[in-house]
């Protein structure tokens, strides 16, 4: 159950870092140049994103769960179950976005779920 | 440099730092598994956990060089996406689950089965299909067939 719990959070907190990471690095627009004023300018653009930022909030939140479920689960089934988000943005998708999912995405959520579930057996 | 040429090598370049990622990520997994492990089977005192675990925690060495792998792949992956679109970068990073438990087996022992090997398989298989559901949604039909080109900043 303990384990079930961290990995939900995992999987919450992953999906909104990856949303709000790409908004913010789309935002701020690519690295373009290796000059250190230039990397420093572009540096403090990045950290002043208020995307960039909610999504290094998440990335934090994110990786103490794991390093916590790592000390009593093994990587080889947590790795995998955090691919659970997949499952998280669907529904998402489906449920409060209101978005047409397709069947292919769905054959998809299914076989993640069937994998989650297998890689749990061992 | 060509029109056709330059995002061809911009696209080999996304795909290089994102390969480098998954190495760091997978091995900074493996550091940060091996050093929870250890500070986890250390003696704490009942109630003092709370505090006691995290400190030894910020005083093992392995969990810092697993912290800065995992600085490493979150650099590597946001330049990445500064590049690209993440329906692009997902794919790559989607192999990263092989990676990391092929890590877990051999640098852990944690000795995975056919039955967690096949589960993977199929988390890869389904996160494929998710994937490319929504790459499909994302681009106009005329692009349908042209999905390895890299979308234009």
């Amino acid at each position: 159950m303990k384990t079930a719990i961290v990995i939900a959070i995992i999987v919450l907190a992953d999906s909104a870092h990856d949303v709000l990471l790409t908004k913010g690095m789309k935002q701020v627009g690519e690295v373009s140049t290796i000059k250190p004023r230039e990397l420093f300018l572009y540096a403090r653009k990045v950290v002043s994103n208020k995307n960039f930022l909610a999504g290094f909030f998440f990335t934090v939140l994110y990786f103490f769960s794991f390093l916590a479920v790592l000390s009593w689960a093994d990587l080889s089934f947590v790795f995998p179950a955090t691919s659970l988000v997949y499952v998280a943005g669907t529904f998402g998708a489906r449920f409060v976005l209101g978005e047409k999912v397709s069947f292919q995405r769905w054959v998809g959520i299914l076989l993640v779920c069937m994998g989650v579930a297998m890689t749990s057996l061992q | 440099m060509t029109n056709q040429s330059e995002p061809r090598s911009r696209r080999m370049k996304t795909y290089a730092v994102l390969a480098l990622a998954v190495l760091a990520q997978a091995a900074g997994n493996v550091f940060l598994s091996k050093g929870m492990k250890y500070v986890a089977s250390l003696e704490h005192a009942g109630a003092l956990d709370l505090t006691a675990i995290p400190l030894q925690a910020a005083g093992n060495p392995m969990i810092w060089i697993g912290v800065a792998l995992s600085i490493a792949f979150y650099i590597l992956f946001a330049t990445a996406l500064s590049w690209t679109d993440l329906s692009l970068v997902l794919p790559v990073i989607s192999a990263e689950v092989f990676v990391n438990v092929a890590f877990a087996d051999y640098f852990l022992g944690e000795s995975v089965s056919t039955v967690r090997w096949t589960g993977t398989f199929l988390i890869a298989a389904g996160v494929i299909l998710v994937l490319r559901s929504e790459r499909k949604k994302a681009l106009p039909p005329c692009q349908d067939q042209r999905v390895e080109t890299v979308p234009e900043r």
